[in-house]
């Protein structure tokens, strides 16, 4: 019998090896996929019992801070001061809904388990000794404050950058939210609200300002004539475009009309300043699909912009070969219709691509992350995203824009005593109303902004709407943005 | 002189284990409520009195006995408790009462059974009893079910799950039976290839074993248990009968016994989809099962620390479940030392198993020693998703009045035949380890 025992010995020995072997795989190998998985909410209610650490605006202004809870089942609770002004950039921190913008990009430095901040010795971690991080933003309050004056109640975003180093200046949409209320430790009611911004026609929850694309309209014409130029074939002096009040695409009857049915054409300079729709038209089916698509991506569409926010999305432009043999849509497309649509984001990296000599940085909103004891322990590193166009292009570009401002469609652009270059556009949404759009940067000679602005559904068809509406809002931000970066 | 050091070391041993047990508790305290806990010194005091007492009674009953069963009982049992008390107070103090109640009848065992031989006399009154007891929970009235298992019985305000005694008692029915017909269950009939395979009369007492397993599967819906009395029983088959044939034999009748199961029953369908896949229904059917790998993912390699987790949110953590609470707060290091203590136990007893003269007290030990080693494999093998979840407790670990104080008395037992066998070998008797010690 004593060799069957020994066998039991060993069998046990072997279950028990097994039962080890499985513990590791749970506790060591898949333990990060378990803790990151959605159902598990173990994460979130001990981020919500720890300390946090706060995020703050360039001036210092505090955006979200947490403060000690009267009893009840959570410790702290997470309050936001500015409210609904930094709703979409600052995001929640919620028990019911986890967390999103700055609270879930920089989720492990404010609860103190990035690397950084966190246990750089083995005692500490032994310790368990947690330094939570507090979050300094690009973003001035005043700079924000003043996008959101200026675009008032109508649905819209205003996106402002440095264009050398990507800091995001402004990144507002309304119609926004507090994050207070769906932060909130009483869970009912943080599922109430939630319920309610959820069902909100108007959608308040919504960053239209990176997360939602809209035909860019005629501010796409500073893509086409990238491309153009990229291509060798236009230049300042050639073409000069026909005098024409429409151009008709080869394979199609259907004309492209000028706004108002006018009549224009010239050089490059001529159809930019006042938006011309056939001579752009024109010169996208010149210069062919690929090659529009090719620059279109190459100042950031179809790809995720690298913005540190969560869900941003990527403004897609149809792929060349959707194109082919389809010279209508191609047209309409190099004038900012029908298979291109861009965030308001991805329109300003468009300017501050041009702005920078071509060169397309990184966005972001995150500045410096500092410890407790106020050491910085993160700053953020400037860096290229994509490479738009060469820098002979990008210098035409800019004079073309100027010219726009001085003497185009976006004279209200015009910030007093700098040169500014813009871009207007106006996107037709086919029921007499319009999206006003303006891009633009200052100083043109070092630029030091750039700018999109959109506002959603505008009475109005005419090439105007975009910088009689638009323009006045991207003005005001470029002004004091010019200020704050001073 | 040995057995005079055996005792120093088991009362040396039971004092570490108690400490360990208070630090761990003092920590949870400091874990759960930042704060000492108010009844440290009295709760020290307690588990060394009940520890201690117990060494005495080994001391003065079974002086000879192995002594490292006792301690190590004693730690998984107070590493139970602190995670009990963690979880739920109420539950603590019921805990603690059981626990008392398991060390009188460990004590009481040692008393009453003075000599195993004794227990092989009454091989037929056991019979009766174990399975009496076994299917008691089908009975009206005082059958009960609890958890969708009808495993319980109640009389009056007491209430307990005979199983827990009906596995110890058989196992003392299945020795004391098979030392008597194991010359002749063991002899060969037919050669088929490799496999002896004995006459297939003698296939009868297995099929017995086989039927009983069932009932208790269907009619009571305990698979855990069902699963370990028919290893239980098969594991000492074969050791008494050394036929291989034995395993392979009631292999295929556990296969189709499993695979009828999981054709007819629905709950025994779902036990094997949510071992297959548990996240297909993880706010549901899965959710135990899912709640348990997330608290052991959580805890990682050094765990939360006591008090410091929240294994709350697993049902049952303080019964069943009680492994991946302790997973989760003490983490991998702390899971593995639950694994290493039971297989050191394991080891004990089939060390006391081969040590064992008398062939009664072989297969005795031997089959306590499979009962800890199978019902510990299966329910950590379930809570870990290593095999299907089949619910049983984790002995001395888990809450639950019955479990515990059969555990202690499967302790007595082994604790029992240890001594035995150090009465035997005396000088001149030399012990060979090497061969069969049966007559």
């Amino acid at each position: 019998m004593n060799r069957q025992i020994r066998r039991l010995g060993v069998a046990l020995l072997v279950l028990y090896g097994a039962l080890f072997v499985q513990l590791n795989v749970i506790q060591v190998l898949r333990a990060d996929a378990y803790n990151d998985n959605p159902n598990n909410t173990r994460a979130i209610v001990r981020d919500f019992n720890q300390p946090r650490g706060q995020i703050l605006a360039a001036d210092g202004t505090v955006l979200a801070r947490s403060v000690p809870t009267e009893g009840g089942q959570f410790e702290r609770r997470r309050e936001y001061p500015e409210g609904e002004l930094f709703g979409h950039v600052t995001g929640y921190f919620s028990f019911i809904a986890g967390a999103d913008g700055v609270e879930r990009t920089y989720n492990d430095a404010l609860a103190g388990r990035a690397d950084a901040t966190s246990a750089d010795d083995f005692g500490e971690l032994l310790l368990g000794e947690s330094q939570v991080g507090d979050v300094r933003l690009t973003i001035p309050t005043e700079v924000q404050r003043v996008a959101r004056d200026s675009l008032g109640d109508r649905p819209g975003s205003v996106v402002a950058l440095d264009p050398r180093t990507g800091a995001v200046l402004a990144l507002w949409s309304f119609p926004s939210y507090d994050p207070t209320v769906i932060s909130s430790v009483d869970i009912d009611a943080a599922q109430q609200a939630r319920t309610e911004l959820l069902a909100n026609q108007a959608n308040p929850m919504l960053a239209r300002s990176f997360r939602e694309t809209y035909f860019p309209g005629s501010t796409f014409k500073v893509v086409t004539a990238s491309a153009g130029l990229s291509k060798g074939m236009v230049s300042v002096q050639s073409p000069v475009y026909p005098s024409s009040s429409a151009y008709v695409p080869p394979l199609t009857r259907n004309p492209i009309n000028n706004f108002g049915g006018s009549v224009c054409g010239g050089t490059l300079f001529d159809i930019l300043r006042v938006s011309c729709n056939t001579a752009f038209a024109q010169m996208g089916v010149d210069v062919g699909p690929e090659d529009l698509v090719a620059q279109a991506e190459d100042f950031g569409f179809n790809q995720v912009p690298p913005l540190d926010l969560p869900g941003v999305a990527p403004s897609p432009i149809g792929d060349a070969g959707s194109f082919e043999g389809n010279t209508p849509v191609l047209a309409m497309t190099a004038i900012g219709q029908n298979a291109i649509r861009a965030t308001p984001l991805q329109m300003a990296l468009v300017a501050a691509g041009v702005a920078s000599g071509g060169k397309v940085v990184t966005p972001h909103v995150m500045d410096e992350i500092r410890d407790q004891e106020g050491q910085v322990v993160r700053r953020w590193e400037p860096s290229a995203w994509t490479r738009a166009t060469s820098p002979e292009v990008a210098t035409t570009v800019r004079d073309a824009m100027v010219e726009v401002v001085e003497q185009g469609t976006a004279t209200r652009l015009a910030v007093p005593g700098v040169t500014t270059a813009g871009k207007t556009g106006t996107a037709q949404l086919g029921n007499g109303l319009s999206h006003a759009w303006i891009i633009g940067f200052a100083p043109a000679e070092a630029p030091r902004v750039a700018v999109a602005v959109i506002v959603e559904a505008q009475p109005g068809a005419s090439e105007q709407t975009g910088g009689r509406v638009a323009a006045p809002i991207a003005q005001a931000v470029l002004g004091t943005a010019l200020e704050a970066t001073a | 002189m040995i057995t005079e050091r055996r005792r120093n070391t088991e009362l040396g041993l039971v004092v570490l284990g108690a400490t360990i047990t208070a630090a761990i508790y003092t920590l949870a305290s400091l874990g759960t409520t930042a704060d000492l806990p108010g009844d440290i010194g009295p709760f020290l005091g307690v588990v060394l009195a009940l520890l201690v007492g117990a060494h005495l009674a080994t001391r003065r009953l079974a002086p000879a006995g192995d002594g490292v069963l006792l301690p190590l009982a004693g730690l998984l049992n107070g590493l139970g408790y602190v995670w009990i008390a963690r979880l739920d107070e109420n539950l603590a103090a019921l805990q603690a009462t059981w626990t008392a109640v398991g060390v009188i009848a460990f004590v009481a065992t040692l008393v009453v059974v003075r000599r195993t031989r004794d227990l092989e006399r009454y091989r037929y009154t056991f019979m009766l009893v174990g399975v009496g007891l076994l299917l008691m929970p089908l009975l009206p009235i005082v059958g009960k079910t609890v958890n969708g298992a009808r495993i319980w019985v109640g009389v009056g305000p007491v209430s307990f799950q005979p199983g827990e005694f009906a596995k110890i008692i058989l196992a003392i029915f299945f020795a004391s039976y098979l030392v008597e017909k194991r010359e002749l269950l063991g002899m060969a009939a037919k050669r088929f290839g490799p496999l002896t395979l004995p006459e297939l009369r003698h296939f009868g007492p297995v099929l017995l074993a086989w039927a009983a397993s069932l009932v208790v599967m269907t009619a009571q819906r305990d698979l855990g248990s069902s699963l370990l009395f028919f290893a239980l029983f098969v594991v000492m088959l074969w050791v008494a009968t050394e036929r291989a044939s034995y395993l392979v034999v009631s292999g295929v009748l556990f296969a189709a016994g499993a695979f009828a199961a999981w054709s007819v029953f629905s709950h025994v369908q779902n036990r094997i989809s949510l071992w297959f896949d548990p996240w297909v229904d993880v706010s549901g059917q899965g959710f135990q099962v899912v709640q348990a790998t997330f608290a052991l993912a959580w805890g990682g390699v050094a765990g939360t620390g006591p008090g410091l987790g929240s294994p709350d949110r697993i049902p049952l953590a303080e019964t069943d479940f009680i492994f991946a609470a302790i997973g989760e707060e003490l983490g991998l290091l702390g899971a593995a030392a639950v694994l290493i203590t039971y297989i050191l136990m394991i080891g004990t007893g089939l060390r006391i198993a081969l040590r064992a003269q008398v062939p009664f007290n072989k297969l005795l030990a031997a089959g306590l020693t499979a009962i800890l080693g199978i019902q510990s494999f299966i329910i950590i093998g379930g809570v870990i998703r290593l095999v299907p979840l089949t619910g049983i407790t984790l002995p001395f670990v888990s809450y639950g009045g019955s479990s515990l104080i059969a555990n202690y008395v499967l302790l007595a037992l082994l604790i029992r035949i240890s001594d035995d066998n150090a009465g035997i070998e005396t000088p001149g008797r030399p012990v060979s380890l090497s061969s069969d010690g049966g007559p």
